[in-house]
C-alpha cells in the first residue's frame, strides 16, 4: 500500500501530546495475577500518527485504555499534554476525557437515537459548549458527510457510521485521538476511507491520533508503530510499511511463541 | 429444558424480585380482604355468642320493616301482658322483657353525644345486669337514674353524679342522674362504638314506647322449647332459640368488616390488573435480552413449544414464590387491619385471627395472573429464529400499526356504546350496557398508549430538554414506544380512577354550589350535621326564627324517610308548615295547580315523580303514613322538576303522622340591606337549645353537603398510593432494564466525557418523562370518565361539570415525584458503571 507523504519535522511536533513514564498495571493478585503493562515508558509526538500493535493479551488495549484515562495504573506516570492524568479523580478524569480526548471505537461508535450531526456534536453537546462551526464544517466536508448529517446511524452504512464517529473524535480538537481497532468491522474500501481520512487529518489538521490496531496494512498508514509483547514495548519502527510491519512481527513471533492474531 | 429455565433464573435474581414484588402486592391485598372479613365475622360472631350466653329462647314481634329499625314507636311490640304468658310456660326459669332504641343525650358542650354512632336507650333488668359489667356505682332505682356505658362517658364528658338530659323522637327532654357506669364484657366500652344508657323500664318505656307497658325483645331462659312458648305467645310473634337470633344480630356487624372486604378486594384486584402489565413488560424484555440464547436453544434443536414452556415456567416458577409470599403477607396484613377495625370502628373487640380456605384464592389468582401474562411474551419468544443466535442482538421496535387499529376499533366500539347509553338507545341493557362501553373503552385506549406516547412524550420532554442529558433522557425515553407506553400504563390507571372519581366529586360539588346558589333564595341555612340520625329541632324554634325582625321569609322542611306508602309503594314524604313560602325560597315552580291553603288531604309532586307514579292532577290515591294511619290525598298541584323540591309533599295537617314530627332544615331569607351575619348570631342563640341542628350560611351548607364526598375521595386516594408502588416498581424495572441494554452506549458517553451526574440526570429525565406521561393519559383518560359519567347523571341531577384542578395538579407532582424515587437505584447503577466494561460489554 503506498504511503502517504510522511510529515516533515516541525518545531512544534517536538513536544510529546502523550507521555507515559514507567506505566505498571496488574489485575488480579496472587496467583492469579496478570501483569499487563511491565514499565512501559512511551511518547507519543504531537501531531504525529502512531499505530500500537500486538498479538492478544499484549496489553495493547491496556495500555490505549490508561493513556486514555479510561483506566488507572498501579505505578507510574501519564500526561495528555500539560495534565498529569494518573490520580485524578473520576470527574478529572471525565472532564479530560471530553476536553481534551477523542475517541474512536472498533464498533458501537454512535448513539442510536441521535442523527449523525448530532453524534458528531456530542461531546461538545455534553459539555454544553457551542462547537466552532467553520471546523465543524470542514471536518463535515473531509468526510463527505454533509449529506448524511439528518441520517440515524440505523439509516448509514458501516463506514458512513465509522467516518461519522471519526468527525465526533475530532470535532472538539482535541489534544489526542485515541483510536481502537477503528477498521476492525470494516470492509476493505471503508477501511482505506476511515484511514486515509486519520492520515489527512494528521498531515492537513496536525491532529495527534495513537490507533490500536492488529492489521499491518493499517499500521502502515501511521508514522511510527509500537510494538507491544508481554506487556512490554518490542519494537519502535518508524515509516513504516505493509511489508516492514510484517517483518517485524514475524521477527518477535519468531522470538515469543503466540497464540494467533486478535485484538 | 427446565433446568436451563431455573439456572436463567438464578442469574436475574435482581429483576425477578421487582417482578416478584408486584405479583406480591397483589395476592397480599386479595388475602388480605379474604382475611379480614373471615376475622371480623369470627369475632363479631363471637361477641355476640357472648351476649346471648344463658339466653335460651328470644321472642321478638314478627317480621315489620319498620321494627328493624329499631328507633320507630310504630314498631310492633310486645304487650306486657305476653311476657307474663311467657313466665307462665313450663320450663321457663326466667324472661325478661328489652326496651331498646335510639336515643339522644345532650354532651357537657351542649351538643349531641355521639355523631356519628347512634346513643342506645334500654331498660336496665336483670338480663342486661348480667350481661354487662358494673365498673362504678349502681344501676338505676328511680326513673331519675341512668346508668351509662363507658363510651358514653367517654364521648360525653359526663361521670357518676352528673346530670345528663335525654329525650327521644317521641318523648320530651328529662334530666337524669348518672348512677353508674358499665362496661361490656371483655372489658370492652363499645360494641361498635355506640354510647349507651340504661333506664329503668318505666323510663324507657316512656321515652321509646311513647309510654305504653310493652317491650322489643323479650330474653327466655330455661329449657323450655321454642314450639311450646311459640305456641304461648301466639302467630304475632316470632321465637327463635338464643344461637338463631345471636347469628341473626351478628350478621348485621359483619357488615362493616364485609364492606371494609370489599374495599380491600378491590385494591387488591386493582394490584392485580396494575401487576399484569409489569409482568407482561418484564419477561417481554427478558425475552428480548435472552433473544441470542433462545436463538441458539432453537438452533441446537429445541422446539418452539419448549421454548414458550421455558418462559411459561419461568413465570410459574415466580407465581408460585410471589403468591406465596404474597399470602402470608396477606394474612398479616388482614389480622392488622381486623385489630385496626376493631379499635376503631368495633370498639376494641376482641379479634380471633381466622384464615379462611378463599384465602387461597389468592394463590389462584397470583399464579394465574403471572403465568397468563407471560404467555404474549412467551410465544414471541418461540419466534425468535435460529439464525439470531449468530446475529448483533438488535432489537428495532415493532411498528405500532396493528396496535393501534385495534386500539382504535376497541375504542370505538366503547365509544359506540358509551354514546347509545347517554342518549338512551340502549333499552333495556341501560346502564350495563353503559358502563360495558366504558370498560371497553378503557382498554382501547390502553392499547392507543404507544402511538400515543410519541407526541406526548416528545412534549413532555420538551420541557425537560434543556440540558443536553435531559435530551438524551427524553430520546430514550421514546425509544421503545411499547415499553414506555406498558410502564406507565400502571400509572395511567390508578390516576385515571381517583382522577375520573375526583372529577365526579368535584362536578358533584359544583352542582351543590350551583343549586345553592342559583336556586336556594335564602341567606341562611338551619341543619345538622347528619350522623347516625336525622336531626332535627322543635317546632316552635321555627316560630321564633320567623319572627325575627330582619327576616324576610323562612322556608321549612319536615321529612319522612321510613315506612311510608304512596300506593303500596315505600316512598319519602316532604312537608312544609308553609309550602307556598318555602317552594319561593327553593325557588320552586308550580307546574299546574296551586299550594295556596293546601287542603290536609292534599299532595303535591313534581312533574318527573308524578309520572314515574302515574298521577296527574286531581287523581286520588291512597297513602299509608309510618304511624299506620291511612289517608286518600288528592294531588291538587304539580310542581316543575327542580331537585330541592322534588319529591311527595303532604299537607301541615298530615305531619303528626311523621315518625318525627319535627323540622329537619330551615331556610332563612334576610331583609334586603340586613346583616346577614347579625342575623345568623341571632338564630344562633335560638338555637342555642337545639342540640342537633345549627345554623350556617351557604357556604358552609356546601361544605357540610359535600363532606362526605371528600371521605370518599381521600379512601379511592389510598387505592392511587397502593398503585403508586406498583407504578415505581415498573419504572425502576423498565429503567433497570434500559441500562442493561444500554451499557455499551452509557459506555461511550462516559467514555467521551459525560460525567456520572449526567449520566445520572439522564436517567432521571427518562423516568420522570415515563411517570409523566402516565399521569397526563390517566387525568386525561380521568376526565374523560368524569365527563361520561357526568353525562349519564345529568338527568338525574347533576347538573355541573367540574374538574378538579388541585387534585389535578397534585397528581401530576406526585408522577414528578415516583418519577424521581424511581430513578434512583437505576441512575445510580448507570453512573456506577465501569467504562471500560461497558466499552467492551456484549
Amino acid at each position: 500500500m503506498p504511503l502517504a507523504n510522511p510529515p516533515a519535522p516541525q518545531l512544534t511536533r517536538t513536544r510529546a501530546a502523550v507521555d507515559a513514564t514507567n506505566l505498571l498495571r496488574a489485575y488480579g493478585s496472587g496467583e492469579a495475577q496478570v501483569v499487563a503493562l511491565r514499565n512501559v515508558s512511551v511518547q507519543f509526538a504531537s501531531g504525529a500518527f502512531t499505530a500500537i500493535m500486538g498479538p492478544s493479551g499484549s496489553g495493547k488495549s491496556t495500555l490505549m485504555h490508561c493513556l486514555a484515562g479510561l483506566d488507572t495504573v498501579d505505578r507510574g506516570s501519564v500526561r495528555i499534554g500539560d495534565t498529569e492524568i494518573t490520580g485524578l479523580n473520576d470527574k478529572a478524569l471525565t472532564r479530560l476525557r471530553r476536553d481534551k480526548i477523542g475517541f474512536i471505537f472498533q464498533q458501537f461508535n454512535l448513539l442510536p437515537t441521535l442523527t449523525a450531526e448530532e453524534n458528531i456534536l456530542l461531546p461538545a453537546s455534553i459539555a454544553g459548549a457551542k462547537a466552532d462551526p467553520a471546523w465543524i464544517g470542514r471536518v463535515i466536508a473531509t468526510l463527505d458527510l454533509a449529506d448524511r448529517l439528518t441520517h440515524k446511524p440505523t439509516e448509514l452504512s458501516g463506514g458512513q457510521q465509522q467516518r461519522v464517529a471519526c468527525a465526533r473524535a475530532l470535532a472538539t480538537r482535541p489534544e489526542v485521538v485515541f483510536a481502537d481497532e477503528p477498521t476492525g468491522n470494516l470492509d476493505t474500501r471503508s477501511s482505506g476511507e476511515v484511514l486515509r481520512f486519520l492520515r489527512r487529518s494528521v498531515d492537513d489538521f496536525g491532529q495527534t491520533i495513537v490507533m490500536v490496531t492488529h492489521d499491518p496494512s493499517a499500521a502502515a498508514h501511521a508514522d511510527r508503530v509500537v510494538f507491544l509483547a508481554d506487556g512490554q514495548i518490542v519494537e519502535d519502527l518508524h515509516r513504516p510499511t505493509a511489508d516492514s510491519v510484517i517483518d517485524t512481527m514475524r521477527g518477535f513471533e519468531n522470538r515469543v511463541p503466540l497464540a494467533g492474531e486478535g485484538r | 429444558m427446565l433446568r436451563a429455565t431455573l439456572k436463567g433464573m438464578a442469574s436475574r435474581k435482581a429483576r425477578l424480585v421487582l417482578t416478584s414484588l408486584a405479583v406480591v402486592l397483589g395476592t397480599m391485598f386479595v388475602a388480605a380482604a379474604m382475611v379480614l372479613t373471615a376475622t371480623m365475622e369470627k369475632s363479631v360472631t363471637g361477641v355476640i355468642s357472648d351476649a346471648f350466653t344463658g339466653v335460651d329462647a328470644v321472642v321478638t314481634a314478627a317480621e315489620d320493616p319498620a321494627a328493624a329499625q329499631g328507633n320507630t314507636p310504630s314498631a310492633t311490640l310486645i304487650p306486657a301482658s305476653v311476657l307474663d304468658d311467657v313466665r307462665g310456660v313450663d320450663g321457663v326459669e326466667s324472661a325478661d322483657g328489652d326496651v331498646s332504641g335510639q336515643v339522644n343525650a345532650i354532651g357537657d358542650n351542649g351538643k349531641l353525644v355521639g355523631a356519628f354512632a347512634p346513643t342506645i336507650g334500654f331498660n336496665w333488668n336483670d338480663q342486661t345486669t348480667g350481661y354487662n359489667e358494673i365498673r362504678d356505682g349502681r344501676g338505676p332505682e328511680a326513673d331519675g337514674e341512668v346508668i351509662v356505658s363507658a363510651q358514653f362517658v367517654k364521648d360525653s364528658g359526663f361521670d357518676v353524679g352528673d346530670t345528663v338530659t335525654a329525650y327521644s323522637y317521641t318523648a320530651e327532654r328529662a334530666d337524669y342522674e348518672i348512677v353508674g357506669v358499665f362496661g361490656l364484657p371483655g372489658g370492652r366500652d363499645s360494641l361498635a362504638g355506640e354510647t349507651q344508657i340504661g333506664f329503668t323500664t318505666a323510663e324507657a318505656q316512656r321515652l321509646l314506647t311513647q309510654g305504653e307497658d310493652a317491650y322489643m325483645t323479650i330474653y327466655v331462659e330455661g329449657d323450655a322449647s321454642t314450639d311450646t312458648i311459640a305456641d304461648a305467645v301466639g302467630a304475632d310473634f316470632r321465637v327463635q332459640t338464643g344461637e338463631e337470633a345471636s347469628e341473626e344480630a351478628a350478621q348485621g356487624f359483619a357488615v362493616v368488616a364485609d364492606i371494609m372486604g370489599y374495599i380491600f378486594l378491590g385494591f387488591g384486584l386493582v394490584a392485580v390488573f396494575v401487576s399484569v402489565f409489569l409482568i407482561i413488560n418484564t419477561f417481554t424484555i427478558i425475552v428480548a435480552q435472552r433473544q441470542r440464547e433462545l436463538a441458539l436453544l432453537r438452533a441446537i434443536g429445541a422446539g418452539r413449544n419448549q421454548v414458550v414452556g421455558s418462559v411459561l415456567a419461568e413465570a410459574a416458577v415466580i407465581g408460585v414464590i410471589a403468591s406465596i409470599a404474597g399470602l402470608g403477607l396477606g394474612v398479616l396484613l388482614g389480622w392488622g387491619l381486623s385489630q385496626l377495625v376493631s379499635s376503631s370502628a368495633m370498639g376494641g373487640l376482641a379479634v380471633k385471627l381466622e384464615v379462611p380456605l378463599t384465602a387461597l384464592w389468592a394463590l389462584a389468582v397470583g399464579i394465574g395472573v403471572t403465568v397468563l401474562s407471560a404467555i404474549v411474551p412467551a410465544v414471541k419468544a418461540s419466534g425468535v429464529p435460529p439464525v439470531a443466535a449468530m446475529r448483533e442482538a438488535v432489537n428495532p421496535p415493532k411498528p405500532l400499526r396493528g396496535i393501534t387499529i385495534a386500539g382504535l376499533a376497541v375504542t370505538a366500539a366503547g365509544g359506540v356504546l358509551v354514546g347509545l347509553g347517554l342518549t338512551d338507545n340502549l333499552g333495556d341493557l341501560g346502564l350495563g350496557g353503559f358502563l360495558t362501553g366504558v370498560g371497553i373503552a378503557f382498554v382501547g385506549i390502553t392499547l392507543l398508549t404507544p402511538i400515543l406516547s410519541r407526541p406526548l412524550v416528545a412534549l413532555l420532554g420538551a420541557v425537560m430538554s434543556w440540558s443536553f442529558s435531559g435530551r438524551l433522557g427524553k430520546l430514550n425515553a421514546g425509544r421503545n414506544p411499547r415499553r414506555t407506553a406498558i410502564t406507565a400504563s400502571a400509572l395511567m390507571i390508578a390516576v385515571a380512577l381517583v382522577t375520573g372519581i375526583a372529577t365526579i366529586v368535584s362536578s358533584f360539588k359544583e352542582t351543590t354550589a350551583d343549586l345553592t346558589d342559583q336556586n336556594l333564595d335564602s341567606d341562611l341555612i338551619v341543619m345538622g350535621q347528619q350522623g347516625a340520625n336525622i336531626p332535627t329541632f322543635a317546632p316552635e324554634t321555627l316560630a321564633e326564627i320567623k319572627a325575627l325582625p330582619d327576616v324576610a321569609a323562612v322556608g321549612d322542611l319536615y321529612g319522612e324517610f321510613f315506612g311510608a306508602e304512596i300506593d303500596g309503594e315505600s316512598t319519602a314524604l316532604f312537608a312544609s308548615e308553609d309550602l307556598a313560602t318555602s317552594l319561593q325560597v327553593f325557588s320552586g315552580t308550580v307546574a299546574e295547580g296551586t299550594v295556596e291553603d293546601l287542603p290536609d288531604d292534599g299532595l303535591v309532586v313534581n312533574e318527573s315523580a308524578a309520572q314515574d307514579a302515574g298521577l296527574a292532577l286531581g287523581d286520588t290515591v291512597p297513602v299509608t303514613f309510618a304511624d299506620g294511619e291511612s289517608a286518600q290525598l288528592t294531588v291538587v298541584a304539580v310542581l316543575e322538576d327542580q331537585l330541592l323540591t322534588d319529591g311527595f309533599w303532604v299537607a301541615p295537617a298530615q305531619i303528626a303522622h311523621f315518625t318525627v314530627p319535627k323540622p329537619m332544615q330551615a331556610y332563612i331569607q334576610v331583609e334586603d340591606g340586613a346583616d346577614v351575619d347579625a342575623v345568623q348570631d341571632q338564630v344562633d342563640d335560638i338555637l342555642a337549645d337545639e342540640p342537633e341542628v345549627s345554623v350556617a350560611n351557604n357556604a358552609d351548607f356546601v361544605e357540610q353537603q359535600t363532606s362526605q364526598l371528600d371521605l370518599l375521595l381521600n379512601s379511592v386516594q389510598v387505592l392511587l398510593a397502593l398503585a403508586i408502588i406498583i407504578a415505581i416498581i415498573g419504572v425502576v424495572n423498565t429503567l433497570v432494564l434500559s441500562v442493561l441494554e444500554r451499557t455499551r452506549e452509557l459506555g461511550l458517553l462516559r467514555a467521551i466525557g459525560m460525567t456520572r451526574g449526567q449520566a445520572r440526570r439522564m436517567i432521571t429525565v427518562e423516568s420522570v418523562i415515563i411517570c409523566l406521561f402516565g399521569a397526563v393519559l390517566g387525568i386525561a383518560v380521568g376526565i374523560g370518565l368524569g365527563w361520561t359519567v357526568q353525562q349519564a347523571l345529568e338527568e338525574e341531577g347533576l347538573t355541573s361539570f367540574a374538574l378538579p384542578w388541585p387534585l389535578i395538579a397534585g397528581y401530576l407532582i406526585a408522577a414528578v415525584a415516583v418519577g424521581l424515587l424511581a430513578a434512583i437505584a437505576p441512575a445510580a447503577r448507570a453512573a456506577k458503571l465501569n467504562v471500560l466494561n461497558a466499552i467492551a460489554y456484549e
